[in-house]
């Protein structure tokens, strides 16, 4: 019972978020800006400025139109993208996958690195090994991720050719695969082509890196802080006091250090979903960020407004996902709601 | 005038802290940092070559002894454009930080010491303004109103808004109920002299800290969405855009147009995130 209180006054909280996501892009498009000029374009007659006035609505009172556009959005109607006339809201869920196996391959990574290496570093702060660690995650907090892959690009394709070039997901010669899941590793695998999976996982390794790299230092600054603050707690002294195997210890350390960690590697999973963006435009990679670049080269509004909405949305869900969990895991994150 | 003393001798309390605990680290990062600036600063009378001069003869150069950077494919000189970004990036960075300061912390006062359905409104929406995909909503803002840099500041302003309003707020819940607040109230203060005046100064060294740490969100997000070809107009100079000019040539090997820009991009957020690090921790000491 009481968790059914608690899941529903979070999904109440989201709800009321989503709506001032809604509000927000509303007024930033309709009342900041005015999408009119973005498709007329510099030049455009009277006649022309009013029939598009027309269409759009744009000429009713804003509480009707604000209605019109969140009646819209309940449905799942993003609108139609002008520059390919094709369902904004389909093709987010064709290019999505692209994205998502972007991002949760990058989190992989992220977390095979950043976990272990904080709690090393958070045993022993004053190391050589933490001051390594830290400098590592700095660099990586400081370095645009777009710059890092054309870094990868210059030394691992144009210099080494050790991988391929930044042209997509696979191997052009791959064409003909069926699309179950849209995740390439996975379609692959089930397809039974070896190579093919060996190609896919061989364009995963340069944009997953530099996402890695550049997204996962707040993982291991957490993991770090959490740990050197746990090992100088008092109850992990008594522990040691009373000769309990350092085995042990180490459990109640990692079980202590849980809710915080996951908490950071859930909402940077939330960030990446847009985070991508740039690293897809290096990598020409088909997912969501790539999407809206192109439509706003091709002054096509509904596309990005659609990828932000997707976005946000995903990362608001997920925050709520990880409030729920950091509140299973550890019973005082429940008290404090 | 003994507000003006409060908040200055504050800043003098910084200052005392930076020189008394300051070692080599702190020393150089500083030091580093001034010269970044003003070498941006002093870019204009400063011997270098005209940023924007094309130069249809020396298209593509490698790094010389005459263009130590090279130049692009304009030919224009990679080095001076450099330096001249100084001036771009920090500029919008910082009036967009400013920006975001000067609305950001009076609502973050105004929400912490009134509390109530106010309070938990703005709460709420800068936890949903935060969750905003940062490149994709620039994207979206400057697409609904025009590439302009008055645009791009003005976004970039949107997301340190709740950065320091959140910020404040946490500082000002507190005090609230602290004795000299409480004391100044039943003098008879009128609530915004108490905000300003009473509570607000013991905000300004945290604010403080936190400004190098927006100022380089906001030189990362500027350089994105202009490598995104937005925001900054092509012949200025300006990292995002040098490293989005080169990024084609990177895959015929010549790396000298993307990597030096962003070099000095990278280069000065480390050094503003080292900043930002250093006044947090001389802040903390002092607690």
């Amino acid at each position: 019972m009481y968790w059914i209180f608690f899941i529903l006054k979070r999904l109440g909280a989201l709800i009321v978020s989503l709506w001032i996501v809604s509000l927000i892009t509303f007024v930033v498009t309709r009342l900041i800006g005015n999408p009119i000029y973005l498709i007329l374009g510099p030049r455009y007659t009277e006649e022309q400025f009013q029939a598009a006035v027309m269409r759009l609505g744009l000429d009713k009172p804003m509480w009707q139109q604000y209605y019109e556009y969140l009646n819209n959005l309940l449905v799942g109607d993003l609108g139609i993208s002008r520059y390919t006339s094709l369902s904004v809201t389909s093709e987010l869920f064709n290019r999505a996958p692209a994205t998502m196996e972007l991002a949760t391959f990058s989190l992989l990574l992220g977390i095979v690195w950043a976990v272990p290496a904080g709690v090393v570093a958070g045993k022993n702060p004053q190391g050589k090994f933490s001051w390594f660690a830290d400098m590592i995650s700095r660099a990586g907090v400081a370095m645009p991720s777009f710059w890092l892959s054309l870094l990868l690009v210059f030394i691992f394709f144009a210099k080494l050719q050790w991988l391929p070039p930044p042209l997509g997901r696979i191997d052009s010669s791959f064409h003909d695969l069926p699309s179950v899941t849209g995740w390439m590793t996975i379609d692959t695998l089930l397809a039974g082509k070896l190579d093919a999976f060996f190609s896919a996982l061989s364009h995963l390794i340069m944009p997953v890196f530099a996402l890695a790299i550049t997204t996962c230092p707040s993982i291991f600054q957490i993991t770090r802080a959490r740990t050197t603050e746990i090992m100088s707690s008092d109850y992990i002294r008594s522990a040691h006091a009373f000769g309990l195997s350092s085995k042990t210890i180490q459990i109640y350390v990692l079980r202590n250090m849980l809710a915080p960690v996951l908490t950071m590697i859930t909402m940077t999973y939330g960030f990446l979903i847009s985070g991508t963006v740039l690293v897809e435009v290096v990598f020409t990679w088909p997912g969501l960020g790539l999407y809206a670049v192109k439509a706003m080269n091709h002054s096509d509004y509904e596309p990005v407004l659609g990828v932000v909405l997707f976005a946000t949305s995903f990362y608001l869900l997920i925050y709520m996902f990880a409030d729920i969990v950091n509140a299973i895991i550890d019973p005082r994150a429940r008290l404090s709601s | 005038m003994t507000e003006y003393f409060e908040i200055s001798s504050r800043l003098n309390i910084l200052q005392r802290i930076i020189f008394r605990h300051g070692s080599i680290s702190v020393y150089s990062t500083f030091g580093i940092l001034i010269a970044i600036i003003l070498l941006g600063m002093l870019a204009p009378i400063l011997p270098l070559q005209d940023p924007i001069k094309p130069n249809l003869l020396s298209k593509l150069s490698p790094p010389s002894l005459e263009h130590f950077f090279g130049t692009d494919h304009n030919g224009m000189d990679v080095f001076s454009r450099t330096i001249f970004a100084i001036r771009t990036d920090f500029t919008l960075a910082l009036s967009s930080v400013v920006l975001g300061v000067l609305i950001g912390v009076p609502l973050g006062a105004i929400s912490g010491y009134l509390g109530g359905w106010i309070d938990s409104t703005l709460t709420r929406i800068s936890e949903v303004i935060q969750g905003f995909p940062q490149i994709l909503f620039g994207m979206a803002f400057i697409a609904a109103t025009s590439n302009s840099l008055w645009n791009v500041v003005l976004v970039v302003a949107f997301y340190n808004i709740p950065v320091y309003s959140k910020m404040v707020r946490s500082i000002v819940v507190p005090l609230k109920e602290i004795d000299y607040v409480l004391a100044a109230k039943v003098a008879g203060n009128k609530s915004p002299r108490i905000i300003f005046f009473h509570i607000l100064p013991n905000a300004l060294t945290p604010v403080f800290a936190q400004l190098p740490l927006s100022c380089a969100y906001a030189v990362q997000m500027i350089a994105g969405l202009s490598f995104l070809g937005l925001g900054v107009p092509i012949p200025m100079p300006e990292w995002g855009s040098m490293i989005q000019a080169g990024a084609n040539y990177m895959v015929f090997g010549k790396w000298w147009l993307s990597i030096f820009p962003g070099l000095a991009l990278f280069v000065s957020v480390w050094l503003l995130n080292m900043c930002s690090r250093m006044l947090q921790s001389l802040w903390e000491r002092r607690e």
